[in-house]
């Protein structure tokens, strides 16, 4: 059943476009900035894990470990690059294309020390199928969902349930009035990037695990997911959930019709109608 | 010689590549991803009508070209002025990726992954240009061109209204000015002068791919304005002559040609965050 | 007799906040008028409604009998309104010059076309506008400061500037947010002096102003504005005499 197909493959890859949707949305919320490096921790992560499990180390620490070095990574860039703009007072404009700047950076040290070309997970069962009613599902795909829905719950836990995912919000919603009540955002971005780095890293290594690591590989995705952001409305953790399993199904639903290299297409014309009618997203909490 | 004529060449097309750049993102202030986009519009359709069954000639191809990258430019920069600027970074970059996966997958069009080769050399005024001596020069004129134009440009009224809407749009509404139409202008006039770099650089280089017009691309591409400097004639024409000369200064450290291009887009990306951190107005620019 | 500029029915929330409340209020031709009230009043939100930088929920603005609402800032400056900002917002990076050359109307070659094609004509149209740019200066007392840059100049003289920015786009009503708030006293003086002059000149003006001296000395007729509502008008000596007000604006609440 292709159609069936299709719509588990959409869930798999909606599910783990989700969660970089939702942490990215977490620190464009809170820091106002466009984390384009985002796409580089979230390649950062698959070859973290790749290098330890190629030395023999269990699969879970591996992904423990990716998660704990992305974490590590994000407090860095937003401490030292982004903290640092800020406090010379960089326009928005800087901030952005330094961003860029760090993923290009990123991209290649990683091209240059394992390998520009695709690197496949070392791990045998991940491509082991299960088979239900002539629909295939692999074991790395199975684990993607449960993964990720179990992020999704986790950060929505944490954002309405613990101090500091509230005192996160808190300074989301008033960065100024933040400032001046002890709040310490500053610190505050530290620890939204290390999070939304650590939770990015899930993803960033299940995926390579069914689909293969490739170092240029993490703008796509990227991009998709913030425009599922941006359509699910900036501020809803739901929202941008939601829409990247949407935005995925369409994807894949749309193979049935065009050539899977137009796929983008599909995206950015959601995207672009979105911005035409309406721009503040679906579920926006801002209006 | 003959690489020092191709260096200059290259040169003076980059620098039209700059000015386009430098308009958009240092005058205007909107963040482009896709320049390289348009830049490989312009030289597409440039090298299918100079190849076409009635083949034209090179100054009509160009002329189409660049109306083309024209409208594109400014179809592509109208979002950017309705929607917040964070939202029109997903736009450039989707019109980017959009642009690669036409190059690349529009056979029929574009010759796709394989690229467009045998553009013939341009005529001017019916006569033919062959010598690298003559392609060289025609670079030059044209970066001669662009340069002036971007100079008259800049000293004139719009030239001093794009810098007051740059420091505060509100003021300018204030004033009486549309500035809404000054930035479609500048963005349509960054689409003219990289329209004309496309269309120069099929006939010179006569094999374009897509590897030329992607993302890479458009990452160097700022990389010459963050490094020459933004927002001046000096930074568009510094920028392209020095990050070109780095490639050849690469070769002389003996790097493994898999790793030539990943060494490259290294040292882009590093010195895009060393001068956003350390010196944002560039070698000759102002602060952006 | 159609009066010159008429707001009528002005109400506006932002968000929670009920910004403008059926706010209505005329202004009469060739008259100094100041808009008074607490903080918070709504006064620089008349100003936005006015000149298009705000479109309120409900009201109509009406000048010379025609209908402003709906339409874009650079419309209403062109049916002869202008207005300045409490926070300047002058070109800081221009010179005084350039920052008044800006607004000036109809000039050629404010589009690339022009510049490149006839860059003679481009730079010879420019000498006219320049001395139109000079005279603005002149007016308001900074022509020997053309060509220094805004930075360069005390704050005295930037708000004259501003003032300068509005005379060169020609309107005929002026909006002045505070151009008297935090000058020295020969400065408030100057400026004091330079608003009546612009009113023998014909010129019509609606000041947002503090303080009640410059109140007392140049306004024809006062509007006091509380809570987005427009609670009382008369003349100078009546609105400052009032108990009630007196008490709204120093006593009262934000």
């Amino acid at each position: 059943m292709i159609l069936l197909q299709l719509l588990i493959n959409g869930l798999v890859t909606g599910c783990a476009l989700g969660v970089v949707a939702i942490s990215f949305a977490l620190v464009y919320s809170t820091t106002k900035i466009f984390h384009v490096a985002h796409a580089g921790v979230y390649t950062l992560a698959g070859y973290i894990a790749w290098l330890l499990v190629s030395h023999a180390v269990p699969e879970v620490v591996a992904l423990a470990a990716a998660v704990l070095v992305c974490a590590g990574a994000g407090a860095v860039i937003q401490h030292q690059l982004y903290a640092r703009l800020e406090r010379r007072g960089a326009p928005h404009l800087v901030v952005l294309i330094a961003s860029l700047g760090l993923l290009a950076v990123m991209q290649n040290i990683i091209a240059a020390v394992f390998s520009p070309n695709i690197l496949q997970f070392p791990v045998l069962w991940a491509n082991r199928t299960l088979a239900l009613d002539g629909v295939a599902l692999t074991y790395a795909q199975l684990l993607t969902v449960l993964i990720c829905l179990a992020a999704y719950g986790g950060v929505m836990w944490f954002a309405h349930y613990t101090t500091l995912g509230k005192r996160i919000r808190a300074v989301a919603s008033n960065p100024f009035l933040a400032q001046i009540t002890r709040l310490q955002p500053n610190t505050v971005y530290v620890y939204v990037v290390a999070i939304a780095s650590a939770i990015v890293a899930l993803p960033g290594v299940l995926v390579p695990l069914d689909l293969g690591l490739q170092p240029y590989g993490g703008i796509t995705p990227l991009l998709t997911a913030t425009i599922a952001m941006i359509a699910g409305g900036v501020g809803s953790i739901s929202g941008a959930f939601v829409l990247s399993i949407a935005i995925a199904e369409l994807q894949n639903l749309s193979l049935l019709a065009i050539p899977g290299e137009w796929s983008i297409g599909i995206t950015f014309f959601i995207f672009v109608i979105f911005m035409l009618f309406r721009p503040t997203g679906l579920f926006s909490a801002a209006r | 010689m003959d690489f020092l004529l191709s260096y200059l060449s290259l040169a003076a097309i980059y620098v039209m590549l700059g000015l386009s750049t430098n308009l958009l993102v240092g005058i205007v202030g909107i963040f482009s991803v896709s320049q390289a986009a348009v830049f490989g519009v312009g030289a597409y359709i440039v090298g299918h009508f100079l190849m076409a069954a009635e083949p034209m000639s090179f100054l009509a191809a160009l002329a189409i070209g660049m109306l083309c990258c024209i409208t594109l430019n400014i179809l592509v920069t109208l979002p950017s002025l309705r929607v917040s600027g964070d939202y029109f970074v997903v736009t450039s970059f989707g019109i980017q990726l959009l642009a690669t996966a036409v190059f690349t997958n529009w056979t029929a069009g574009t010759g796709g992954a394989s690229g467009m080769p045998g553009i013939p050399p341009p005529d001017v005024f019916g006569y033919q240009l062959q010598s690298s001596w003559q392609l060289m020069a025609l670079c030059m004129a044209g970066m001669a061109l662009a340069c002036l134009c971007f100079w008259l440009v800049m000293r004139a009224p719009f030239g001093r209204l794009l810098r007051a809407i740059r420091e505060d749009e509100r003021a300018v509404a204030a004033a009486g000015k549309s500035v809404l139409r000054a930035k479609v202008s500048a963005a349509a006039l960054a689409g003219a002068f990289a329209g004309l770099a496309g269309g120069l650089y099929a006939t010179f280089l006569s094999f374009i791919d897509p590897s030329s017009f992607d993302l890479d691309a458009s990452i160097l591409l700022l990389t010459m304005v963050v490094v020459g400097g933004a927002r001046t004639l000096a930074g568009s024409i510094v920028g392209p002559f020095l990050l070109l000369a780095l490639p050849q200064i690469l070769t002389l450290l003996d790097i493994p040609t898999i790793f030539a291009a990943t060494a490259r887009q290294l040292i882009y990306g590093t010195l895009l965050i060393a001068f956003m951190l350390f010196r944002p107005q560039g070698l000759l620019g102002e602060r952006l | 007799m159609s009066t010159y500029l008429q707001a009528e029915g002005l109400d506006h929330h932002f968000g929670g906040l009920h910004a403008l409340r059926d706010c209505t209020f005329d202004i009469e031709q060739g008259r100094i008028t100041c808009l008074v009230g607490p903080n918070g009043a709504g006064k620089t939100t008349i100003f936005n409604a006015i000149t298009g930088f705000l479109r309120p929920d409900e009201g109509h603005v009406r000048f010379r009998g025609r209908s402003l609402d709906g339409l874009r800032p650079q419309a209403i400056v062109h049916a002869g309104i202008a207005r300045s900002f409490q926070n300047l917002r002058l070109f800081t990076e221009l010179t005084a010059l350039d920052n008044v050359m800006v607004a000036l109307p109809r000039q050629f070659a404010e589009e690339p076309l022009g510049a490149i094609f006839r860059p003679w004509h481009a730079a010879r149209s420019q000498r006219p506008r320049r001395e139109d740019a000079m005279q603005a200066l002149h007016h308001v007392g900074l022509a020997d400061r053309a060509r220094d840059t805004v930075r360069n100049l005390s704050y005295g003289e930037q708000k004259l500037l501003t003032v300068a920015r509005l005379l060169a786009t020609g309107a005929e009503l002026l909006l002045l947010d505070e151009p008297a708030s935090g000058l020295s006293a020969g400065a408030l003086d100057a400026v004091m002096a330079l608003l009546r002059r612009l009113q023998s000149e014909g010129k019509t003006l609606l000041v947002v102003e503090h303080n009640t001296r410059v109140v007392q000395q140049i306004a024809d007729e006062v509007l006091f504005l509380h809570q987005g509502h427009l609670m009382a008008r008369g003349s100078p000596a009546q609105i400052i005499a009032d108990p009630a007000l007196a008490e709204i604006y120093f006593g009262g609440a934000l």
